[in-house]
């Protein structure tokens, strides 16, 4: 626990130099990338020393006399904690070219400020130990990821962004601090440990009272609204950060209530399956008919929490079935799928942050042929495309087999535990599909063919830290998907504290990981000798080069290209009654026809139906109060002292 | 050593079968129709070649047909040919397997929109929304595969009890199963009805379209990638078939490729009397497919 302390304070200190350092830009950005890294490195350590029983993992001090501060560092708090410090450096390196803004050296100081201080409070949160310090640690997480969503706060879109997202982050918070009262009430104590002896009444409220706000906070469907609008307003080292890895500890407050309340009732799983399910399927159809890069990216994490969530609902229906293979392939497929989803998401997010700083170009429709002027960011996004759709040999394939295997283990026993088995398994099949339909689409249309626009064309390599951050997690989705063993060995081990699986027996693993391992070096090695003989076949053969072919049509211009919208275009209108497509065409009327316009827009029904069966009635309501106010300053007193006088009336 | 004869077998004789499709549809029209061996023609005649690369390609299209070839042929390396165990096999490789195929699937994607071609667009974009609804399919053949006898590999199918098979106990299931494989043999393999891969016209082609641009080597490698899976395809119908497993060896092997045969056959006799499907009826055609298998599903309820 110590070493944790000793990042912490790193990790602070590089939130707080580089305000003090503003001045000296290029010092201030050192500073800060320098101790996050520190932090980072001793926090890893830290989770090492932790894994081997070195060091106490219990913690806690008095706080102005009346709260205490209590931290404890178990298995899955490190599972979580590992992604956070294996990716918070590599991105702060990608945030040191990326952010460059001539004149604003202060706005970026206070960018690095409160980048450190969320990875501090995402240290604090996986830590928390009682009601109080998680509350404070959660509080802190909200505030200053919302101001690092509003660094080009002058800006009308990001304004919008961000205040959607305080609002759904406050009252996400507000759900889980509801939840948290209705604890204190029944048990009088700020302890976790308290809440397994809840009634089973009261542990369902407390949590789907929570899940509202950690599902808000992980971007679950139908909560995900802030998501995609505010990824494309927060700069892109910001948004690798929230996406690959603070939208996870909405995953990590669902994983360690449910340990907490220790209930083995069906409705846990079967909730967190539906959701999962919902949130993985629409999540990638809506990915398909979005067009703007980074939006489009934010769609996949919904996708990608969906996935999550399956695992972590199959591994809860294995506990509440007795059947501990499924428990344990559920919750490490789950788990390292947050690993896995940390690496490829924050890489593909700062690709997509290359080419908006490169070509100012937000929508798809527009790039093109981009891996010929930016050769490393084509062929990591590449990579990346390829992981996160799920595809072997690299590391998203190896996290949706664990779970596979754990729905596969489901499908023997009788009921809806069947059903639910097989609901996932079709779910994971369709969101695979359609994941890998997406990201050609995104790699095919953004890096390959023809550049469509004059401003694409003109794109340049970016800068070396971005290159350097970005070709450092590619290598690493092929590495755990070549040598899974170690990976998923890792993955179990953050299944140790697990309550309802007590000890975790390794022998249940066989020998899967070295078979995942074994098929996916052999897939390589293929590739690699087919490589070589195509080389060989190509020896002194005449090859030559010339346009491509048109099918007759010889005066083709990169316009004639296949755009994002038409490929995706039939894979969304197929999902429709759940994806509203708006289409507008003024259609050719006469017989010399003038300009005519189509556009179509895909939009999101869980943003229309918030609007208009929550907003819209609640601002109604709202609107008839509006006498309270008045502007009469004694009657506002009246109110304050009538307030007052009903509560110590009541209580 | 008799897995990797029987593999080396397979390999050599995949380029056989498509030709007797040729031959069959030939038939019917009323021709004589290439020879036997025209595909192995082909293949050598594209191996001689050079090759033209679209000044719009970079690397990707390169990596489409070796990745593709690749993906194609490990499946085979996974498969009990004649009941003979296959050269690797663990619990669980059919998830890898089809996984396999469609990282296949995203480059030759990938490679058919780098030609910046219109048409090879619009040919990757039916791929890719077909053979995501092909995939549903496939994963609950695996789910009734599974809750039938509880087996998680290709080899597992073939050798555990019960076995599946028409011979199996679950017989009736199984011809639900042929016929929703088929379809998507069909599908996946882009025939008639659902691709055509003779017509002349690029807007109506899927598969053909993509691989427009590809020539030479490339070519072949497409070629025979695509040759192999049709034929995986193929086997693993054939070995549902299969109603019985004969002593000798030989025999064995015989039956077993005669009723690859007759797969193909069914292919042949399927593209010579049927025509092929208007676009925005294929998602329906695969998606009985589906109904189908799921149907199976529900009438082994009651046998777990």
């Amino acid at each position: 626990m110590d070493t944790l302390f000793i990042a912490l304070s790193f990790v602070l200190a590089g939130a707080v130099l580089p305000l003090l350092t503003h001045r000296w830009l290029r010092l201030c950005k050192i500073l800060h990338t320098a101790f996050l890294a520190a932090g980072c490195l001793t926090g890893l350590y830290g989770l090492y020393t932790a894994w081997q029983h070195l060091t106490d993992p219990v913690f806690s001090f008095s706080w102005l006399h009346v709260f205490t501060l209590s931290f404890s560092q178990d298995s899955l708090s490190a599972a979580f904690l590992f992604p956070v410090f294996l990716l918070s450096p590599v991105i702060a390196l990608y945030g040191y070219h990326y952010l460059e803004k001539p004149g604003a050296s202060w706005r970026i100081a206070v960018n690095h400020f409160f980048f450190s201080l969320l990875v501090a409070s995402m240290l604090l949160v996986t830590v928390a130990d009682n009601i109080i310090t998680f509350a404070l640690a959660w509080e802190l997480m909200s505030l200053s990821s919302y101001f690092l969503v509003m660094y080009d706060y002058e800006k009308k879109e990001s304004q919008r962004a961000g205040y959607l997202y305080l609002l759904f982050t406050q009252t996400g918070a507000l759900f889980i601090f509801a939840a948290f009262a209705v604890c204190y009430s029944y048990t009088g104590s700020l302890n976790f440990d308290q809440f397994t002896h809840l009634p089973h009444t009261v542990k369902l409220i407390v949590f789907f009272l929570a899940l509202v706000g950690f599902g808000s906070k992980a971007g679950v469907f139908p909560l995900h609204i802030w998501l995609p609008h505010a990824h494309p307003a927060a700069p892109s080292h910001v948004s690798a950060l929230m996406s690959g890895v603070m939208i996870k500890m909405g995953i990590f407050g669902i994983l360690r209530l449910y340990l907490l309340l220790d209930d083995p009732t069906p409705i846990f799983p079967q909730t967190i399956l539906v959701l999962g399910i919902l949130s993985g399927v629409l999540g990638v159809v809506y990915a398909l008919g979005k067009h703007d890069f980074k939006r489009l990216l934010a769609y996949h994490s919904i996708e990608n929490i969906g996935i999550i969530l399956i695992g972590c609902g199959l591994g809860m229906l294995g506990v509440s079935t007795g059947n501990r293979t499924m428990a344990l392939f559920g919750f490490a497929g789950g788990l390292l799928h947050v690993l896995n989803h940390a690496l490829f998401k924050s890489l593909l997010f700062m690709g997509a942050g290359a080419v908006l700083q490169k070509t100012g170009i937000r929508h798809l429709d527009q790039l093109g042929g981009l891996l010929k002027t930016m050769p490393i960011t084509g062929r990591t996004f590449l990579t990346g495309s390829v992981a996160i759709s799920g595809l072997p040999p690299l590391n998203g394939f190896i996290s949706e087999f664990l779970i596979y295997y754990a729905a596969f283990q489901g499908l023997t026993l009788k009921g809806s535990v069947f059903f639910f088995s097989m609901a996932a398994i079709i779910a994971l099949a369709i969101i695979g599909g359609l994941a890998s339909g997406c990201f050609t689409k995104v790699v095919g249309i953004v890096f390959l063919g023809e550049p469509r626009s004059a401003k694409g064309q003109a794109a340049t390599e970016c800068g070396l830290s971005m290159r350097t951050a970005m070709l450092i997690l590619a290598p690493a989705c092929l590495l755990i998907g070549a040598w899974p063993e170690p990976f998923i060995r890792l993955a179990f081990a953050g299944l140790h504290d697990f309550a309802p699986l007590v000890e975790v027996t390794p022998d249940i693993l066989g020998t899967i990981p070295q078979n995942l391992g074994l098929v996916s070096r052999l897939f390589l090695l293929i590739f690699g000798a087919i490589f070589i003989l195509r080389h060989l076949l190509y020896r002194s053969k005449p090859i030559s080069s010339c346009t491509t072919w048109g099918c007759g049509f010889t005066q083709g211009t990169s316009r004639i290209q296949y755009t994002g919208t038409s490929y995706a275009m039939s894979m969304v209108n197929f999902h429709r009654p759940f994806v509203k497509v708006r289409t507008e065409y003024t259609g050719i009327t006469k017989i010399f026809p003038g300009p005519t316009r189509y556009s179509n827009k895909v939009d999101d029904i869980a943003e229309i139906s918030l609007h208009h069966y929550l907003i819209r009635p609640l601002l109604w309501g709202i609107d008839k109060l509006r006498w309270i106010q008045h502007g009469h300053i004694q009657l506002y007193i009246g109110y304050i002292i009538l307030t007052i006088a009903m509560l110590l009336l009541v209580l | 050593m008799e897995s990797i004869i029987s593999l080396g077998i397979a390999l050599i004789i995949a380029p056989l079968f498509p030709g007797i499709i040729l031959k069959i549809k030939a038939l019917f029209a009323g021709k004589k129709g290439p020879p036997l061996l025209i595909k192995y023609y082909t293949l050598a005649k594209l191996l001689r070649k050079g090759s033209v690369y679209s000044t719009s390609t970079s690397f990707v299209f390169i990596l489409g047909p070796i990745i593709s070839f690749a993906a194609a042929l490990m499946p085979l390396l996974f498969f009990p040919f004649a009941g003979i165990p296959p050269v690797l096999s663990f619990h669980g490789d059919v998830i890898i397997l089809f996984y396999i195929l469609g990282i296949g699937r995203f480059f030759t994607i990938a490679a058919a929109l780098d030609t910046a071609s219109p048409f090879e667009g619009m040919g990757a974009a039916r791929e890719a929304f077909f053979s995501t609804l092909a995939e549903a399919t496939i994963f609950v053949v695996l789910i009734l595969f599974y809750r039938l006898n509880g087996s998680l590999s290709l080899a597992e199918y073939f050798s555990g009890t019960p076995l599946i098979s028409l011979g199996g106990g679950q017989g009736a299931l199984m011809l639900l199963v042929i016929v929703a494989l088929f379809m998507i043999l069909l599908t996946e393999n882009s025939r008639v009805p659902v691709d055509d891969p003779a017509t002349h016209l690029e807007l109506t082609m899927i598969h053909e379209v993509m691989i427009l641009d590809h020539s030479g080597p490339d070519l072949a490698l497409i070629e025979l990638g695509a040759f192999y899976k049709l034929f995986f395809y193929a086997a693993f119908i054939a070995c549902l078939i299969k109603p019985l497993s004969l002593a000798n060896p030989v025999a064995n092997s015989l039956l077993f490729y005669g009723l690859i045969f007759v797969v193909y056959l069914a292919i042949g006799i399927t593209e010579s009397i049927t025509a092929r499907l208007k676009m925005d009826l294929i998602p329906k055609f695969i998606l009985t497919s589906f109904a189908l298998v799921f149907f199976a599903i529900i009438l082994t309820l009651e046998l777990v």
